[in-house]
């Protein structure tokens, strides 16, 4: 075990943080268990290469990040009436059976030491419900970070045929020198029903970020997610989905735009575990100054899942000499009747589309802006929700436009 | 299956490459690895000290190295047992250089390669040739016109006595040093046998010269080590092929390749590699390119049990160009996990990798390939390319693919698709009147024809003939 374990973690806090939120006894196990698991579980899987971890995260300094009794945010959750949008303490006070079927369920709180951690400390989080039947559009869930680590959870249930629209997005309030944020989200979704799971961080250039987010689609369900990356001095995420039931699809679109000396590790999966699925990742970014980013995705294809489609692609546009780009697209396939493809480039602004658009007059800075605007086009044209289209296209705009 | 194809498959695999010898050996060390051994194996070929030491050294690196175990998906190496195998068996011959006439060696040795068709691709379509059987060369010989230019084309041992400033120079130092990984280690060691090549600046070797490896004791290790340098403005084609009968225990093979792509020159690395079916392929393969030098592999993987093997290409000088075509064919029981490597460490340079996997039976193939651009390798580019065709619900198919572009101005593509044969595909071949194993040999050979036609003709054939022949063994 390289991790160090802190030795100002105490099953006091976290018997503190389950007792402010009222929590039944059975949470509270979990959470002791994840703290005390703390001591043997790994970091989150990195690549290594011969001579190179890709991300690092064993520098972070955790002890001096990690503040669990000092969480401070300012927290919208709204939704439409035939949705129940609870905060946690509201959850586990009027739907303590939900979060007793599916909490952990998911994603497991001991997968690695990051999930761990997440799990023992949580304060803060979303439970969002929707009944049978029901569509539920405009669900947001906003966090602003004002302490300096915050561990939020995020539990989504869809019932048969019903359907639901989130648009989650996280910033930073007060900035402090270094902050950790940590999310955790579940979705289960039902039969036949339909998520559209949208998020955008830009939370300060200081900050760490470790999120999972981990969907599991019933027969015919279908998990749409999407994943705006723009803040933080260090990412690691995972979005990814189990396509359980027969028939069930998901989209995993991502975009991101690193600059200065951001580093982004972005982990996009799916499991193809039943008949008739249908995968599609998609991802776009860009990388500037000394900014770096690192890409795995993996289409696993299991024994069982006949006639499965599962596509992949990944793009990315280097704007700076320094910058730097790592891709790992990866096919496991185990079924032949499936079929596959995943595609992967990297590459910098076209000089003749450049040259083309300066003849006709354009500046050169506005030309490239546009370009690379334009790069955005496939990933944003898969956004259904307007309202985080058009803030993703606003950060990327005005982050182009602040640049030489 | 009908029984002209029995017959066949009787003729090819059992008698070309599955018969046995008995094992007639003058020297054979004891199994596993200890000093002792070492100095054994060096001892019997009277090798210089620096050569004894540098054996040392690669043991004691390869003691200290751990076996990989953190890859993802890689092949289960647990039956392996390295102290088990026997790593030196030298033939008994007369003349330890190798001969240069076939029929100058022990009856059992030439019928060997004469069954293995040798003698006569050497009559036809070859520069040079040279066979080793178990540890040592036994035969090499290489047409006099060449030698007269200034080409040496011998045996490993032999160069080691004979050349020894080049060796020196080259030999597991930057290219593929010891402590590379922990089989590059270990083949430092026990290494033995394999070819020399040498063509001096602006020579072009017309026709390939070829290295047959050929296994035929229970429970040995093959270590053979070729160094090819090709300086300034040459060309040349080198061809390896390999096979062995197989045994109940495990046999090991753990080469060592190491190309020197000089200024403008252009180097072929072929190999068909066709171990039996108990033999562990664990090899590592490494080009060095100067300016505008060329490298290309093209490697057909359709033996063994384990294969691990990415070669690599470094691109180290600017505008040199590197291809990689490879095919693998995973059938019951087989892990065949193979690639590339390419770093482009100059700007100018590019780079391409057209993989092919086949897999049936059970049999796993994965893709495993890494590029690295380097900073300052402006205008580099690569493609990749790896499809794969399965044949039944009990294989896998895995691509892992690596990227690392430090670099801005490049230009970086990769590429996979994975599919079946299709039901349509086969029912159109059986309607114009083909039987459904003859449809998915058709099928198969159009799959890897953008390889095959990179190969000179007479391996072509082989090639396909080959997988026609791992193909009858499930189909029908």
């Amino acid at each position: 075990m390289s991790t160090q374990v802190h030795a100002n973690l105490t099953e006091e806090q976290v018997r503190e943080i389950s007792g402010d939120l009222d929590e039944p006894d059975w949470l509270l196990e979990t959470r002791l268990e994840a703290l005390a698991a703390l001591e043997d579980l790994e970091m989150p899987d990195v690549i290594r290469t011969p001579g190179r971890d890709w991300t690092n995260l064993h520098e972070l300094d955790f002890e001096s990040l990690v503040d669990p009794l000092n969480a401070a945010e300012d927290k919208d959750q709204v939704g439409p009436e035939e949705a129940e949008v609870l905060s946690w303490a509201d959850a586990v006070q009027e739907h303590e059976d939900l979060l007793q079927d599916h909490f952990g369920s998911i994603v497991d709180p001991q997968e690695n030491y990051l999930t761990a951690l997440s799990t023992a400390l949580f304060s803060t989080g979303t439970v969002i419900y929707v009944p049978e039947g029901v569509d539920a559009e405009d669900v947001t869930v906003r966090t602003e970070q004002n302490s300096r680590s915050l561990f939020n959870y995020t539990l989504v249930v869809t019932e048969e045929s019903s359907s639901v629209t989130i648009l989650e997005r996280q910033s930073t309030g007060e900035e402090a020198e270094e902050q950790y944020y940590s999310g955790i989200v579940e979705v289960a979704a039902g039969e036949n029903s339909y998520v559209q799971y949208g998020s955008l961080q830009n939370l300060s250039e200081e900050a760490y970020n470790f999120t999972l987010k981990r969907g599991v689609a019933d027969t015919y369900a279908t998990i749409d997610w999407i994943e705006g990356n723009l803040g933080t001095q260090l990412t690691k995420t995972e979005v990814s989905t189990e396509l359980r039931g027969d028939s069930s699809e998901t989209q995993i679109v991502g975009a991101f735009y690193g600059h200065n000396d951001q580093h982004f590790d972005l982990d996009a999966k799916v499991w193809h575990r039943a008949e008739h699925t249908t995968a599609d990742l998609v991802t776009r970014g860009v990388t500037d100054d000394v900014a770096r980013s690192v890409y795995e995705g993996v289409q696993d294809v299991g024994s069982d899942a006949w006639d499965t489609s599962s596509y992949q692609r990944e793009n990315t546009l280097m704007l700076s000499d320094e910058s730097e780009a790592d891709a790992s697209p990866k096919l496991i396939i185990n079924n032949h009747d499936t079929e596959a493809s995943h595609s992967a480039t990297v590459g910098q602004i076209d000089q003749e589309d450049l040259f083309y658009m300066t003849s006709r007059g354009v500046d050169p800075r506005a030309a490239r802006n546009m370009l690379v605007e334009g790069f955005f086009v496939p990933v944003l044209a898969e956004i259904d929700v307007d309202e985080l289209r058009e803030d993703l296209e606003n950060l990327i705009g005005t982050r182009l436009r602040e640049r030489e | 299956m009908s029984s002209d194809q029995d017959h066949l498959k009787e003729t090819d695999t059992e008698a070309r490459f599955e018969f046995k010898k008995e094992e007639n050996s003058a020297v054979r060390s004891g199994k596993g690895l200890t000093e002792e051994v070492i100095r054994m194996i060096s001892e019997d070929k009277d090798e210089p000290d620096w050569m004894l030491e540098r054996r040392l050294r690669a043991l004691e690196q390869y003691h200290n190295m751990p076996m990989p175990s953190d890859w993802p998906g890689m092949p289960d190496l647990s039956e392996l047992d390295v102290e088990e195998i026997i790593p030196y068996i030298r033939p008994d011959v007369d003349k330890r250089e190798g001969v240069d006439d076939w029929t100058e060696l022990p009856d059992e040795i030439q019928d060997t390669f004469d069954k293995l068709g040798i003698p006569e691709a050497e009559k036809n379509a070859l520069s040079g040739v040279g066979a080793q059987y178990e540890s040592e060369v036994v035969y090499q010989n290489m047409q006099e016109q060449w030698e007269e230019k200034g080409v040496i084309f011998c045996n490993m041992d032999e160069a080691v006595r004979e050349h020894p400033e080049l060796v020196k120079e080259h030999f597991m130092t930057t290219c593929v040093p010891p402590s590379d990984n922990k089989f590059a280690a270990l083949h430092g060691a026990v290494w033995s046998g394999g070819s020399f090549v040498y063509v001096p600046e602006d020579v072009t070797v017309e026709m390939p010269v070829q290295a047959y490896f050929r296994m035929n004791s229970e429970g040995m290790g093959q270590f053979e080590h070729t160094l090819i340098i090709a300086e300034e403005g040459s060309e040349v084609h080198y061809i390896e092929g390999c096979s062995a009968p197989k045994y109940g225990t495990h046999n090991l093979h753990s080469g060592g390749v190491e190309v020197f792509v000089g200024e403008d020159a252009h180097v072929q690395y072929s190999t068909v590699q066709n171990w039996s079916k108990n033999t562990f392929n664990l090899n590592t393969k490494r080009a060095i390119c100067e300016e505008n030098g060329t490298m290309e592999w093209v490697s057909g993987s359709m033996g063994s049990k384990v294969t691990m093997l990415y070669p690599c290409t470094i691109l180290k000088g600017r505008g040199s160009t590197d291809t990689h075509i490879t095919i693998a064919l995973a059938g019951e029981g087989q892990d065949i996990d193979t690639g590339a490597k390419v770093y482009h460490n100059a700007p100018e340079t590019s780079s391409t990798i057209e993989s092919k996997s086949i897999s049936k039976d059970g049999g796993r193939t994965n893709y495993r390939g890494l590029v690295h651009i380097a900073d300052g390798a402006e205008n580099a580019s690569t493609a990749v390319e790896c499809d794969a065709l399965m044949f039944d619900n009990e294989s896998t198919s895995d691509t892992m693919p690596y990227m690392e572009i430090e670099e801005s101005k490049v230009d970086v593509a990769h590429e996979a698709t994975v599919g079946k044969i299709g039901d349509e595909d086969i029912f159109y071949l059986q309607s114009r009147g083909l039987d459904d194993d003859d449809a998915k040999k058709m099928i198969v050979a159009g799959f890897i024809e953008p390889i095959t036609e990179e190969l000179p003709i007479e391996y072509a054939v082989e090639l396909n003939r080959l997988i026609e022949l791992e193909m009858e063994g499930s189909l029908g």
